[in-house]
């Protein structure tokens, strides 16, 4: 099992590290056709999420860029995959494209998950937000201030998840699977907020997120870092211990650290905005060429670093990832 | 900055010429996309979120808010005068504002709708302004085995819902808790009664199915019995006369003052809740109306108490929601995740923060809600009399006009051509159960709260095990259902019994 994970994982990252940009250049046939159409922008999750605050802030660039208006269309469902599905399924005209939680496609198209009806190396993209940091928080009703606390308490902790497929519930499967936490996942809440309520409550200890999303919380003093899932920890996350160094203190280290390298892979999949198969060349090379300029519009940079969602979510990257992990798994 | 300094400040920034017209705009906005079937607050404020990128904080959030706000009212008008809910929310006006329409007293049930859409909505702001110093607290009150017993106490409201039969309306209810369960569910991504459908896998969506099952239906049943929307009614009011029953209806929403406190209530308690949303409320509210009243007979063949009660309830959700929103910047409906959105691209921070440093931002939002609401009463009264016109139109001229708006009502939402195929399934549906005498009511309350119970009743049962509703709380509210179930089946009795001897 652990193997064939490894092996669909790595295969995923490659597909992903594969995202490249089309050729800049823009037919004019492709820039006439935009002008003054409408570009639909599905976000797969409820209004108000990190995806959907992005892609509100992103739209009117891409607007700029374009000359088309953005429409921005919630399709929460199935942990992102209804979303997912739905910009798969729609026309391949270049006017429907859409964001995507990258790293949960790619385990639940491996999975097979019931609804993963896409195919992820299928989808046209036209570049992507850079990965989050993954955190683990715990609430301060539950306690538990340091992930010693966690480890420490003996009972098991409550760790709350969205969907099946949503990547709280992915990522707290498989880190809790890798470092042997002591916990019981319960998923089906509708989406992060609710866990946060339930944390707030106290029915739910700890949950797991991006640091973007988790930022507020730390800050009020509801929420405490007590896990994160980088190497290489700055700001916020250094002093805070990592799953690697965790891993590498239990018996079978190497191993535990590999498959956490694969989740890690995914992650950095990140938040790519796709289209559906099949679009034109020519309109999707104009579609890359305004995602990039939307995205480095100095403007546009300001307003998503005064966002306080951290500039670094936002910016471009071009040619994704500098690690070969998934390669050698 | 204190909480009065907050206030006095939150006012004057609402009237002050950099923020009033945005409010005045807004409002207009929200009380149009009302009147519209099918389009509701929430398209209303995504929509306006689409404006806010040059605004100023202030403007912006007197702007979103108050087109949000309005919604409720511009359907209310829509479901008086069309049968044809303008919102998911309005669905309960339906129960008794066209049989006053019929009886040729429109005017004065929209004059009781606007008003008491005002104080409601007065009345759920002024309550968050009380709640700010305690907000965490009430808000954190609702865990998983309350927010379940909660919406099977809302359930149980069918059973005094409509003037149809109890059996009736159970089985109506039941199917709707059944329809809920269409699509993938949330927990197990298992396929549920999809029949290999992708468009199904979604489940059905709440517009096309309220605008089926009421405005479609009513469609056709016009068209079967020819005439005109207004039944009773061979010309239309002069707008002399419109206008007087309008005041007439805004005197009765203030006479039956002591009601819309406690429907407001319901609303705002309703609206504190996350994830019950505003339409079971209405409901909630129509049934308290019909179960306090003494004359509850004449409850659905055109009380103004059975308008009364529901939009006030509809209006005072507002501040509850808003208040869990502002409290944690956690949102507590689809609307309110808009706003959060809105009030992030406008550069504010909610939760804690904005309760200690931007108090006077909450105020503008509790003011914009309340002069939002005014202005809507206002401009509905002029909307009244061009629309209640169009009610004496004959069934051949009217029906297509009305059938291509609420299409498109259901395509809009979504933008799904299936959705346009729901709505006329469900129309049919909805035909067959008014002539045979089944509450649609019943069903779309079912259908509504289907969500909130699944989903809290897993929550629940993971989190607290089997004996959740022996917590103290959930067990007091189930011990409210039961006793209020157990009420309404002995009234029931009662009556059958005092009814036979006569006959």
């Amino acid at each position: 099992m652990r193997r064939t994970f490894l092996k669909t994982a790595a295969a995923g990252a490659a597909m992903f590290a594969a995202i490249g940009l089309g050729t800049a250049a823009s037919g004019q046939d492709a820039a006439e056709f935009y002008k003054d159409n409408v570009i639909k922008w599905i976000v797969p999750y409820d209004p108000g999420g990190g995806y959907d605050e992005y892609s509100r802030i992103v739209a009117p660039y891409l607007e700029k860029y374009t000359g088309a208006r953005v429409d921005i269309a919630n399709m929460p469902g199935s942990g992102g995959m209804k979303g997912a599905v739905e910009i798969f399924n729609s026309p391949s005209d270049g006017l429907t494209v859409g964001i995507i939680n990258g790293s949960a496609m790619v385990t639940n198209q491996l999975a097979e998950i019931e609804g993963a009806n896409y195919k992820v190396g299928d989808y046209n993209y036209l570049g992507r937000i850079v990965a989050d940091q993954r955190v683990m928080v715990a609430s301060k009703a539950s306690g538990i201030m340091t992930y010693d606390d966690l480890v420490a308490n003996g009972s098991p902790e409550i760790v709350g998840a969205t969907g099946l497929g949503g990547s709280t519930y992915v990522d707290a499967v498989i880190t809790g699977d890798a470092l042997e936490i002591d916990q019981k996942v319960v998923h089906g809440f509708d989406r992060s907020g609710d866990i946060r309520t339930a944390m707030l409550r106290g029915d739910v200890h700890a949950m797991w997120g991006s640091l973007g999303s988790a930022l507020k919380g730390i800050e009020s003093g509801d929420h405490t870092l007590i896990l994160h899932g980088e190497k290489n920890p700055t700001g916020i996350l250094e002093g805070v211990p990592s799953i690697y160094d965790i891993a590498m203190t239990m018996d079978d280290g190497e191993r535990r650290v590999k498959i956490l390298e694969s989740w890690e892979a995914l992650s950095a999949v990140g938040r790519p905005v796709a289209a559906p198969p099949g679009v034109p060349e020519d309109r999707l090379a104009f579609l890359r060429d305004a995602f990039q300029k939307a995205m480095n519009d100095p403007e546009f940079v300001a307003q998503a670093k005064e966002a306080k969602r951290g500039a670094q979510l936002c910016v471009w990257r071009r040619h994704g990832r500098d690690r070969q992990d998934g390669d050698r798994a | 900055m204190t909480i009065i300094e907050g206030m006095t400040s939150g006012f004057f920034q609402s009237i002050s010429f950099s923020v009033f017209p945005y409010l005045f705009v807004g409002s207009l906005f929200g009380l149009i996309i009302g009147v519209i079937p099918g389009l509701s607050g929430h398209f209303a404020m995504a929509m306006a979120v689409t404006f806010l990128y040059t605004m100023e904080p202030t403007s912006g959030i007197a702007f979103i808010l108050g087109a949000h706000a309005t919604v409720a009212q511009g359907g209310g008008l829509t479901a008086i005068l069309f049968s044809t809910p303008g919102t998911g929310q309005n669905a309960a006006t339906l129960l008794d504002g066209p049989p006053m329409r019929d009886k040729g007293e429109a005017g004065i049930a929209v004059g009781a709708a606007m008003a008491s859409c005002f104080l409601g909505a007065t009345f759920g702001a002024i309550v968050l302004a009380l709640l700010i110093p305690v907000l965490r607290e009430v808000v954190l009150f609702f865990g998983p085995p309350e927010v379940f017993v909660l919406a099977f106490l809302a359930l149980t409201f069918v059973a005094v819902l409509g003037k149809e039969d109890m059996t009736r309306s159970l089985i109506a209810a039941l199917l709707g808790l059944l329809l809920a369960m269409i699509g993938v569910d949330n927990v197990t991504n298992t396929h549920r009664f999809t029949m290999g459908s992708e468009r199904l896998a979604d489940g059905l969506q709440l517009v096309p199915v309220i605008l089926g099952l009421f405005a479609v239906a009513e469609m056709i049943d016009l068209w079967v019995r020819g005439g005109s929307l207004a039944k009773g009614v061979p010309q239309a009011l002069s707008a002399k006369d419109t206008q007087m029953q309008i005041f007439k209806g805004i005197g009765l929403a203030f006479r039956h003052w002591w009601l819309v406190m406690r429907c407001s209530a319901i609303g705002t308690g309703m609206g504190l809740i996350p994830g019950l949303g505003s339409a079971p409320a209405s409901f909630v509210a129509y049934g308290h109306a019909k179960q306090s009243s003494p004359d509850k007979e004449s409850f659905g063949t055109g009380n103004v108490k059975g308008v009364i009660g529901p939009e006030a309830a509809n209006d005072a959700v507002e501040g509850g929601a808003l208040a869990s929103t502002l409290a944690f910047g956690i949102p507590g409906s689809s609307s309110m995740a808009i706003l959060l959105s809105g009030l992030f691209i406008l550069g504010l921070e909610t939760g804690p923060q904005m309760m200690n440093q931007n108090v006077d931002i909450v105020f503008v939002m509790i003011f914009t809600i309340i002069i939002g609401n005014l202005i809507g009463t206002i401009v509905g009264m002029f909307l009244v009399n061009p629309l209640s016109r169009a009610t004496s139109i004959r069934a051949s001229v009217m029906v297509p006009v009305l059938i291509s708006v609420i299409a498109t009502g259901a395509f809009a939402g979504e933008r799904a051509i299936f959705d346009i195929g729901v709505a006329v399934v469900f129309g049919i549906l909805g035909y067959a159960m008014k002539v045979l005498n089944y509450s649609r009511a019943a069903l779309l309350i079912g259908f509504v709260l289907g969500f909130a119970v699944e989903k809290n009743l897993y929550l629940a049962l993971l989190l607290d095990g089997p004996f959740f509703i022996a917590q103290p709380i959930a067990a007091g509210l189930a011990l409210v259902t039961v006793v209020f179930l157990a009420w309404n089946v002995w009234t029931i009795y009662r009556d059958r019994k005092r009814v036979i001897p006569n006959d």
